[in-house]
């Protein structure tokens, strides 16, 4: 057989070439470490440059804060740290100061150079499952994260370790007295109940609930009311039911917490076909309440406990 | 020049059996033709020797097995045209014919100048060097077929494996395919074994011919002695008679019987 | 034109070589926020070893610049590369224009991975020294292709690829139905879940970038050093196997390497779709079909297209973010149609 010879090919050393002039300016991308940039943006006092939107903080010595959770939003002027917030997300619309500072960053597809350019000290996410908060420390900006709280006095370490956090530690413990104080009146005026009443709690129209093991159910508790969903024995806090299962339940009552985001009413949960049968329904038992509070684990909740305390009182008995 | 031994060479589809034991010695630089009926085997038996599928029985090429061989150096030994070979229609000529250099370009290495030279020797010597950075797709049946050989030719494996390599071509394209193969077997001492329909053409061309008939090789020899018209009829199923020219080609004629 | 001829001195690299500095130069300048986009040649000159030059910028932006839009512009480089070598390389082995690793089931696989890790709460996995989501997705991934082999081993997937790429077909199914299942039970997570499931790189981190540099580099070695026996494939499994190239050993480590590498870069930037259909297509259209060309450009290419790509995610719904997964989406359907119009072309 015929033995063939190799012999290196030159042209070949040209492709290698032009393959690594793209990799030596990875190489000078990255030689840009996070070493280098150890948190000097938040040590320095620069003077802010470029637009960002609105952003006013009449205090300079103040820490700046910025909000990407609407119910902790509500926490911060409610604990007196309204004036050091600089910007909140576009959800976040209560309390009416809100306006002043409110953008339209996303709260959950933020743009992490936007928030970096309002030059926060601190920048309070709800729920991080985007991994801001570790972008944000790669730019030397501290952030304060939580899991949705799922009883009372969680929310309230939250509360607390929010005003730790920001510097308001009296006003968080003032705001955690007050609720835990308005929760006992509102309760202690509530009508008691020989059997316990049973409660359903619409999050849609397609039957997604709450269990008492979230916040709001936690509310509903405060009063011995019995989450029909509990029942279910799901692992999941926000189980949906099937309709067979809603009616073998027959709660007594129905709080709707979809009026806003999706327009029902009491009439419109009427009309739905089989729906009438329900006791709830045709004692007239199905009050609308407001979305936003119901899903804030904020100051709001007292609110809401007030809500279902004028809801129980209305029962004809 | 380069001995083909098959002894016993058997292949089987699952249970059926396609190819009964086979034993043969294609001598250095003949042309062994199988001819036979559709699903005779002859397309099973060139597989065989080709590496595609798995049979019993030893084959052996200079004396040495094939099967101990790698890949590579059996594809240096063996070139396998097949049937319907698959020409990818945005291949470039060359690069098609650069591909019969495989046997000997390193698995991560690329092919050298002598690789280059060498295919582009081949082409002119098939008279194809004008088609080189043609499309594959932009090629008539005639110059396809000539392609196919090139690539063939380009692995320099002293036996070649044509399985059907005239079916889809026309008469004047045929000829001039048969005589280019019978040509640069003589140059180079190829050993040929092809699998053929056309009888005529089978006797005309090859050195020997073997008949098989569901997978038995039932005849063996030269043209003359091969083809009987009696032989024809027992195994084609055809009316035929056979006639023999001054020059001493056997041809095949078909016969319709009288008076239908 | 023939890919191998070497009277021609090819200059599709070079000139794909310039297109991704453009790309990566531009994607470097445009963004939300960050330095104006004049300034940002001359802050990356500043990095270079003994240039020293004033941008002007400002520290905040310049932080902005190199701790935010960089890693994530290296990370779109790195993974639009990855994806589209990956795809390139696959449709080499099945001989098929329009297969990607996704096809064996690694989107589904990594999917499933990361539905379980974000179901599973945070609360559960906090504790563990390393972040468990990137794992998961990279292991479900991983044994999801596995699976696929398995299943088509089985069925005689080693001589039809065919075969082989129903059993992927089967795999995702079956991954795609349990994600959903774990979904509809936990729906208080699917925002979360899809969040990741469309693919994002608006929360690139330079760890992210260290994360999976190593196992791309590893794969596009490989991938590419295979470009020519690609090209050997290209005449079918039958043909290549009696031209001595070894049909089966070629096509394992094909998608050994190509899962591997596209399993790394979904683990840390979600499903990213299309990019390994869409670029190879693209420059097969202007290089021509040959693996050896198609490959190395495929590097070049996609990782320019990918950075290109991410632009309008991060402008054009200023200040929030439209994951990429959604850009690419939108890129994919023209792209479909185009080729639907050139096979009628073709056919013509």
């Amino acid at each position: 057989m015929k033995v063939n010879q190799k012999t290196r090919r030159t042209s070949s050393k040209r492709r290698w070439v032009s393959m690594l002039l793209p990799l030596a300016a990875l190489a000078v991308a990255c030689g840009s470490d996070d070493g280098d940039a150890d948190g000097s943006a938040a040590t320095e006092a620069p003077a802010v440059t470029g637009g960002g939107a609105g952003g006013e903080s009449e205090d300079a010595g103040g820490l700046r804060i910025m909000s990407l959770s609407p119910a902790h939003t509500e926490v911060l002027w409610a604990i007196g740290a309204g004036d050091d917030v600089v910007a909140v997300d576009s959800l976040s619309t209560f309390p009416a100061e809100t306006a002043e500072v409110v953008t339209e960053i996303s709260a959950y597809e933020p743009s992490v150079e936007v928030i970096a350019e309002f030059e926060p000290d601190v920048v309070v996410i709800g729920d991080d499952f985007l991994g801001l908060a570790e972008q944000l420390t790669a730019v030397g900006i501290d952030s304060w994260t939580s899991e949705p709280p799922t009883t009372l006095d969680e929310v309230y370490e939250q509360i607390l370790d929010l005003g730790i956090a920001v510097g308001r530690a009296e006003g968080a413990r003032e705001l955690v007295e007050d609720m835990s104080s308005e929760f006992t009146a509102i309760v202690a005026e509530a009508p008691v109940f020989d059997e316990p009443l049973t409660y359903f709690h619409e999050l849609d129209d397609t039957l997604y609930t709450v269990t008492s093991e979230t916040f709001i159910g936690a509310v509903y508790e405060l009063f011995g009311l019995r989450n029909i969903a509990d029942a279910t024995e799901s692992d999941t806090a926000y189980p949906q039911l099937s309709a067979e299962f809603m009616v073998s339940q027959d709660p007594d009552l129905i709080f709707l917490a979809d009026t806003k985001c999706c327009g029902v009413t009491a009439e419109s949960v009427a009309a739905r076909p089989g729906w009438a049968a329900l006791t709830a329904v045709s004692s007239g038992n199905v009050f609308a309440m407001d979305d936003d509070i119901a899903s804030r684990p904020g100051p709001r909740l007292v609110d809401y406990a007030r809500a279902v305390a004028e809801a129980l009182a209305s029962l004809e008995d | 020049m380069t001995s083909l031994s098959l002894r016993g060479v058997t292949v089987s589809y699952g249970r059926a059996r396609a190819l009964e034991p086979f034993t043969d010695t294609v001598r250095p630089g003949e042309w062994l033709c199988l001819i036979g009926p559709n699903g005779a085997g002859k397309s099973s038996l060139l597989r065989a020797i080709a590496g595609l599928v798995p049979h019993d029985g030893e084959i052996l090429v200079d004396g040495a097995p094939l099967s101990l061989r790698t890949s590579r150096r059996r594809a240096a030994l063996v070139a396998h045209v097949p049937q319907a070979p698959s020409l990818p229609d945005d291949m470039s000529a060359f690069d098609y014919v650069l591909l019969g250099r495989n046997p000997y370009v390193g698995y991560f290495g690329s092919e050298t100048k002598h690789d280059r030279d060498m295919v582009r020797g081949v082409l002119e010597r098939l008279d194809l060097q004008s088609f080189a950075g043609r499309h594959l797709g932009t090629l008539s049946g005639g110059e396809r077929q000539r392609i196919v050989i090139a690539r063939a030719l380009a692995q320099e494996a002293p036996i070649m494996l044509l399985d059907e390599p005239t079916s889809a071509l026309d008469i004047g394209h045929q000829q001039q395919a048969l005589e280019l193969v019978d040509s640069l077997r003589r140059e180079h001492g190829f050993t040929v074994v092809s699998a053929m329909h056309d009888l005529t053409l089978a006797g005309l061309y090859s050195d020997r011919l073997a008949l098989l008939h569901q997978g038995h090789c039932v005849a063996s020899g030269e043209a003359s002695a091969v083809l009987r018209a009696e032989t024809l009829t027992e195994f084609y199923g055809v009316s035929v008679s056979v006639h023999h020219e001054p020059d001493g080609t056997v041809v095949v004629i078909p016969r319709r019987s009288p008076g239908v | 034109m023939s890919a191998a001829q070497d009277d021609r001195r090819s200059w599709w690299l070079p000139a794909a070589s310039v297109v991704l500095a453009a790309a990566f130069l531009f994607g470097a300048m445009i963004g939300p926020a960050g330095p104006a986009w004049w300034r940002v040649p001359l802050e990356l000159l500043d990095r270079l070893p003994f240039v020293s030059i004033e941008s002007g910028a400002s520290v905040v932006q310049s932080e902005v610049l190199w701790q935010i839009r960089m890693p994530r512009v290296v990370l779109a480089a790195i993974v639009g590369a990855m994806l589209s070598l990956a795809g390139a390389s696959y449709q080499g082995v099945f001989r098929n224009p329009l297969v990607d690793p996704y096809l064996l089931g690694v989107a589904a696989g990594a999917g499933l991975g990361a539905t379980v890790v974000i179901v599973a709460g945070r609360s559960t996995t906090d504790s563990w020294p390393i972040d468990p989501l990137p794992l998961a997705a990279f292991v479900g991934g991983l044994v999801a292709v596995l699976l696929t082999y398995t299943v088509g081993a089985a069925f005689g997937a080693a001589r039809a690829s065919a075969t082989l790429v129903l059993a992927g077909v089967a795999v995702t199914s079956l991954a795609t139905a349990v994600q959903t299942f774990l979904l509809q039970r936990n729906t208080d997570v699917v925002r979360q879940v899809y969040s990741w499931i469309l693919g994002r790189l608006s929360s690139a981190t330079w760890h992210d970038v260290r994360l999976v540099l190593p196992y791309v580099l590893v794969s596009s070695a490989v991938l590419v050093a295979h470009r020519r026996l690609l090209d050997v494939l290209r005449v079918g499994e039958d043909e290549a196997s009696t031209l001595g190239a070894r049909v089966d050993r070629i096509r394992i480590t094909v998608v050994v390497a190509a899962t591997l590498g596209t399993s790394a870069v979904v683990s840390v930037s979600g499903l990213i779709g299309f990019v390994g259909i869409v670029v190879p297509h693209l420059v097969r259209l202007l290089a021509g079909a040959s693996y050896r060309r198609l490959l190395p450009l495929t590097v070049l290419l996609g990782a320019a297209f990918l950075i290109v790509a991410d632009v309008p995610g991060r402008m054009l719904t200023n200040p929030s973010e439209t994951p990429i997964g959604v850009v690419t989406a939108f890129l994919g359907a023209p792209f479909f149609i185009l080729v639907l119009r050139s096979r009628q072309a073709a056919a013509r």
